[in-house]
């Protein structure tokens, strides 16, 4: 009966907001969203009301005001400045979350001690069940107020908003405003889901920033249900739907519910309900043609569309009861048996949460309490619903459940509201003070205990005093929504206050997209160590976290132990798993007899406390032995790989203590365990280029069989990566802090852009280049002996001056050189400039045109041809490269002689002659210079190497087309000859 | 009573799509005459009717109506002086509410609308003898919402409404255009009647020559958003619908329409 009765309460209360939205929705054609900023509105400003002492009454006058009020907002910028009402209603929604947590100074205020609507009508009770009372005085008030309602839309002003939503022409040809109509009518629909929130707040003993999520969909799927049951033109008839369409949808989670059908199923079976009523309700007026027909049976036509509506509900719920029959008829619940009955209640699935159920299932067990056999155990879940909670609790009373075991605050808070006659047993709960369960262990409600505890600020704060001396900054982030977080950041900031060493930085955030930028932004401050307390938000983000404290080297503590794997540093925590343990055995006191108000809150017990080795060794710290020696959970992965690989090393005694807890938090293996007993730990290399230019892929080439040949990669067990950013920068960059995350040994880049873009990323990891023509030019050196400490390598020039030595010899009659440059190329330039000086000194005027990009070679070369050069050169452009055939072909057509400083371009028939490094050669150097590394030099003291392994080629097959002859000298000089 | 000095407006000025609708339209209307206005499309007509309307502000000039000075006002706030029937006969009433519910809108135009009922047993007697001057046995379906009425009774309806609270101006806009040539002639007879009447103001903008000939005391023509021809109530006596024709054939001489406008109007008119 309860749970019936429950529902058509939440009905009657949630029927106030339905009524908004159909005002909104049908009235004015417009689908506003601020109602679910609107629906918490309501209920903080009542909450905050309520708790200075304020009238209950007066408080719901003052939450319908203040809806009204973002109403308003939301109508006036949709139509003074034109914005889109859809998004108006965004705009104001997203900024009420705001407003409301700071009308409530925090995410939740408890109303269970404070005198509300409902205490006044339970008050006046004339000796009914409170239940059926609370839903006669409900249900007269929301008939009262549709009464009110539908009259108010049959007066002069009523019938003016009907108008100016259904007809906006004509309602300004008869006089009105439609503009201020607009705001009046979005205005009282606010007012309404304001006063509505401000209700639900009284009725369930508290208002919460979450409650109001989805509130919109809610009321436009009431409203649709209630339109297709009672299909009515009368203005009665539809406000009156709208309150009994809220009546089943409430209705429809009760039967769910019921049948025992999972809760997170609630929402697909709401929008299947919806669509197929819309779907029945087209149906029937599709076939008003055989209205004649059927009006033998049924005077109205309207009965037939109602008819359809009532058999898809039937459907509907037969269905679902059917579905649910066999979990329904399997559970002992429904035996008449005298079992002792235990509600255990989550508002969500998280794996905190669920480890402190199945600690209390798992110790209930042992204590001999088998679901079905000497108890009775009903687990529940609200999948993050708030007001499904209340269901849950509603069910829970139905079926006469003895005990309820609430996991979480916000279930807690729900359950001591709405239970009074029987014990309730909670844990996760950061503090029960706060939430009105009582003032002190031992006074308390009379039939409420349970295990609680916020994290061990005092002793997390302990341990950061062994590793930080003098001043410093701790810090955490955290969701002001979520009322154990802010709970724990209180009280963290408390123990500070009276820490004159330490000054404490906070951030939140509403959404684990925020926490990355929180993080960093913290960083920026100067933070010395992060402080995390369990936040769901953060901890689900811990990654974004982690990755702005390696950055600079700050230690991470965190309560959760779960964590420590992930690279925190020092984790310090209440065991959830215990918290569970511990509940159950207060729950066994109460079965056995004793009293809840004769058993004192207990605090957490067993605390989890624990270090991270690896994190330790990478962020420099020593943990004194004592510490190491309280620690419970200690992971170590490097030592544990090598212990697997039977070499016990001096770390791994340290992770001795081996408690339960301690096994399961550490990770499964470390993934790249050495097979071989006697190797080295595997160390990882990364060959890093920018494209896949011949050169580069030369130069890759020549370091791949260096590495290989000089058996470094096997003596020093090292595997070697590739990547490439296939000439575009985004990628480049993706692909140099994918390499900082998934911290290599060693990176070796061939190429300019990739050196550039690495050694901005990199300042830790050893980095060897090559491919590169002028590091100095770039800031990675100032000489080969002064470089960036982590990085060396190979500068290789290109032998311009040589090459344009060649076309005089080969063109003695020659004048202009035309070359084609991207200035947006550091190599290019570079060329470019020594180009420059090259063609003075061998008398050439040089005529030079400016590319942005490969398409635009073609263009830039038919304007060289019209200047009549008497040569191409071309150096050190990646886009040219990209493109050597290419140009080769349009300088053939026109029969000018090309050259180039690479020396595959003239092999392959592209250019006439090419003198330039050979770049196998130079990436064979660039291998040697990161085997000095790899054997233990450290970069700092390697100098960066000149090296230019000049190599000539000509192609005297082209230069016989042009009727050209290659002077003998050249000839000699060529290390490749192409006839 | 209506007094247009100088009218200008443009649409989306400064753009592709920009269009002068109106190029300096005076005009001066007494009280009790009825005005029928003709031209091709595009030639200012309904955008005449809608400047005095106020259905947007003119660039520059002035309109004066009883003596008021209405040039800044909206249409809102015209509605005091002015009602309307529009071409589409389902723009003039609203279609989810019932026929007494949008007559009583109508007889509230221009005054301010206060939350209490007054549509009750002796108002609702009142609008029932209104709904039966339209001879259409609508009087026993005052509760049924105009959504179920056709074009040619909304129109009817729509007629009703613009009368039943007598304006100073009443502004026709084509208001037969869209309906079938019965329901057409029947809204025309009413307009006849309720406008004589009343002795009431009236502008009509129509597309049928004859209309335009056989209706009102005076009728204007315009092309190009000006007002080309002011014919007088003796005047149309003389002229036939050939003769009106004609004019527009003069008109082509002195190049102020060309041809494909004169073939047009044809069309049109004929």
């Amino acid at each position: 009966m309860e749970l019936w009765i429950g529902a058509l309460n939440l009905g009657f209360l949630y029927a106030f907001m339905t009524m908004g939205v159909f005002i909104t929705f049908r009235i004015h054609d417009f689908p506003d969203i601020t109602v679910d900023g609107s629906f918490v509105l309501g209920a903080a400003v009542a909450g905050v009301l309520l708790v200075h002492g304020v009238n209950p009454i007066t408080s719901l006058l003052v939450a319908f005001l203040a809806g009204a009020a973002s109403g308003m907002i939301t109508a006036v910028i949709h139509n003074r400045l034109n914005v889109n009402g859809l998004l108006a209603g965004i705009i104001v929604m997203t900024g009420l979350y705001s407003i409301n947590l700071h009308i409530m100074g925090r995410s939740n205020i408890p109303l269970i001690n404070q005198v509300t609507l409902m205490s006044y009508i339970d008050r006046v009770n004339p000796g009914l069940t409170p239940e059926i009372w609370m839903c006669l005085t409900l249900g007269g008030a929301t008939i009262l107020f549709g009464l009110i309602m539908a009259w108010f839309f049959k007066t002069n002003l009523g019938l003016a908003m009907r108008m100016t939503g259904n007809n906006p022409i004509m309602a300004a040809a008869t006089g009105v405003n439609v503009d201020r109509m607009k705001i009046l009518g979005v205005a009282l629909a606010n007012g309404l889901t304001g006063l509505s929130g401000g209700l639900v707040a009284q009725y369930q003993g508290f208002a919460d920033i979450g409650m109001g999520i989805g509130t919109v969909v809610i009321g436009l799927a009431a409203v649709i249900i209630g339109e297709s049951v009672l299909r009515m033109r009368s203005i009665y008839a539809k406000v009156f739907s709208a309150i009994v369409g809220s009546l089943i949808f409430r209705l429809m989670i009760a039967v769910a519910l019921a049948v025992g059908m999972d809760p997170t199923d609630l929402k697909l079976l709401t929008a299947a309900f919806v669509l197929l009523t819309l779907a029945a309700s087209k149906a029937t007026a599709g076939k008003k043609a055989f209205k004649t027909a059927l009006s033998h049976f049924w005077s109205k036509s309207a009965w037939n569309g109602r008819k359809v509506s009532v058999a898809v509900c039937l459907v509907l719920v037969l269905t679902v009861a059917g579905w649910g029959y066999k979990r329904y008829h399997g559970s002992p619940a429904a035996g008449p048996n005298k079992l002792y009955k235990i509600g255990v209640v989550q508002l969500l699935d998280n794996p905190l949460l669920n480890m402190t159920r199945d600690g209390f299932l798992a110790e209930m067990k042992k204590m001999g309490y088998e679901s079905g056999k000497n108890c009775v155990m009903l687990e529940e879940n609200a999948h993050g619903d708030m007001s499904t909670v209340n269901n849950v609790l509603d069910k829970f009373k139905q079926q006469q459940v003895d005990l309820i075991f609430p996991v979480s605050t916000a279930c807690t808070q729900a359950a001591i509201s709405k239970f009074k006659d029987r014990p309730v047993v909670f844990a996760g709960v950061a503090s029960p003070f706060i939430i009105g369960a009582g003032q002190s262990d031992t006074d308390h409600l009379p039939n409420v205990t349970g295990v609680y505890g916020g994290a061990p600020a005092q002793k997390m704060m302990d341990i950061v005093h062994r590793f930080k001396s003098g001043q410093f900054k701790i810090g955490t982030i955290w969701d002001p929504s979520q009322a154990n977080s802010v709970f724990n950041v209180g009280q963290l900031q408390d123990i500070v206050k009276g820490d004159s060493d330490v000054t404490f930085i906070g951030t939140t955030v509403t959404n684990s997209a925020e926490v990355s930028q929180a993080a960093t932004s913290l960083v920026h401050k100067g933070l010395d160590v992060f402080t995390l307390v369990p936040d769901n938000i953060v901890y689900s983000a811990f990654e974004s976290v982690l990755k702005a404290a390696r950055s600079k080297n700050i230690p991470i503590f965190i309560s959760d132990v779960e964590r420590l794997t992930d690279g925190a540093f020092c984790a310090i925590g209440y065991d959830y798993t215990s918290v569970g343990n511990q509940a159950a055995h207060l729950v066994d006191r109460i079965i056995k007899g004793e009293k809840p108000q004769d058993i004192p809150f207990e605090k957490n017990k067993k605390l989890t406390f624990g270090f991270n080795l690896d994190t330790a060794k990478e962020l420099g710290l020593t943990i004194p032995p004592d510490l190491l020696a309280q620690a419970n959970v200690i992971v170590d992965r490097k030592a544990e790989a090598t212990a697997k690989a039977g070499h016990p090393t001096a770390a791994a005694p340290t992770s001795t203590p081996s408690s339960g807890q301690a096994a399961s938090a550490l990770p499964p293996a470390a993934d790249k365990v050495t097979p071989a007993a006697d190797k080295p730990p595997e160390k990882r290399l990364v060959v890093f280029i920018f494209s896949e230019t011949p050169p580069i892929m030369d130069t890759r080439k020549g370091v791949l069989e260096e590495l290989t040949t000089s058996g470094v990669l096997k003596k020093y067990n090292i595997s070697v990566d590739d990547k490439s950013a296939q000439a575009e920068f985004y990628l480049a960059q993706s692909i140099a802090s994918d390499i900082m995350r998934l911290n290599y040994d060693y990176v070796i880049t061939l190429s300019t852009p990739a050196l550039q873009i690495m050694a901005q990323a990199n300042k830790r990891i050893p980095h060897i280049f090559g491919g590169v023509t002028d590091p100095y030019r770039m800031g990675i050196a100032k000489t080969p002996e002064d470089h960036l400490p982590n990085i060396t390598g190979v500068a290789t020039m290109h032998p311009v001056s040589a090459t344009i030595k060649a076309i005089r010899e080969i063109l003695p009659q020659a004048k202009i050189i035309g070359t084609v440059w991207n200035p947006s190329e550091a190599t290019a330039e570079a060329c470019t400039y020594a180009a420059r000086d090259a063609v003075k000194q061998y008398g050439f005027q040089l005529v030079e045109t400016n590319i942005s990009q490969v398409n635009d070679i073609a263009e830039a070369l038919n304007a060289l041809v019209r200047k009549k050069v008497d040569a191409l050169f071309t150096s050190g452009d990646n886009s040219i490269n990209l493109a050597v055939d290419f140009v080769g072909k349009i300088m053939k057509q026109h029969k000018i002689p090309y050259f180039t400083t690479i020396p595959t371009d003239a092999g392959r028939g592209a250019a006439l002659l090419s003198i330039g490094a050979d770049y196998v050669e130079v990436g064979r150097e660039t291998a040697r210079q990161a085997i000095l590394v790899i054997t233990g030099q450290d970069p700092k003291n390697v100098p960066i190497k000149n090296y230019v392994p000049e190599k000539m080629v000509v192609n005297a097959a082209l230069a016989r087309e042009y009727g050209l002859t290659i002077p003998d000298s050249i000839l000699r000089q060529a290390a490749e000859v192409r006839r | 009573m209506i007094k247009i000095t100088d009218l200008h407006k443009t649409f989306n000025a400064g753009t592709a799509n920009e269009v002068y609708s109106l190029r300096g339209v005076s005009l001066e209307i007494a009280e009790g005459e009825f005005v029928t206005v003709i031209g091709t499309n595009g030639s200012g007509k309904s955008t005449l009717l809608n400047a005095v309307a106020g259905t947007f502000l003119p660039d520059s000039g002035r309109v004066e109506i009883a003596g008021v000075d209405v040039t800044r006002q909206w249409d809102f706030q015209r509605a005091k002086l002015i009602s309307r029937v529009f071409q589409n006969p389902f723009a003039g009433t609203a279609p989810d509410m019932t026929i007494a519910e949008n007559l009583h809108l109508a007889y509230l135009r221009g005054k301010p609308k206060y939350p209490k009922t007054e549509l009750k047993t002796s108002r609702r007697g009142k609008y029932r003898d209104e709904i039966g001057q339209l001879e259409m046995q609508l009087e026993d379906r005052m509760d049924n919402v105009i959504g179920t009425l056709s074009g040619g009774q909304r129109q009817a309806l729509t007629l009703l409404m613009a009368v039943i609270n007598p304006p100073q101006v009443l502004l026709l806009d084509e208001h037969t255009a869209a309906l079938d040539p019965k329901s057409a002639a029947q809204v025309i007879r009413l307009t006849k009647k309720f406008i004589e009447r009343g002795r009431l103001t009236s502008l009509m903008v129509t597309h049928s020559m004859s209309q335009a000939l056989e209706l009102g005391t005076r009728t204007i023509m315009m092309n190009k958003g000006r007002i080309i021809d002011d014919i007088s109530k003796a005047e149309k006596q003389r002229l036939t619908t050939n003769d009106l024709l004609d004019k527009f054939a003069e008109l082509r001489k002195t190049e102020r329409l060309t041809d494909e406008m004169l073939e047009e109007l044809r069309r049109d008119y004929i």
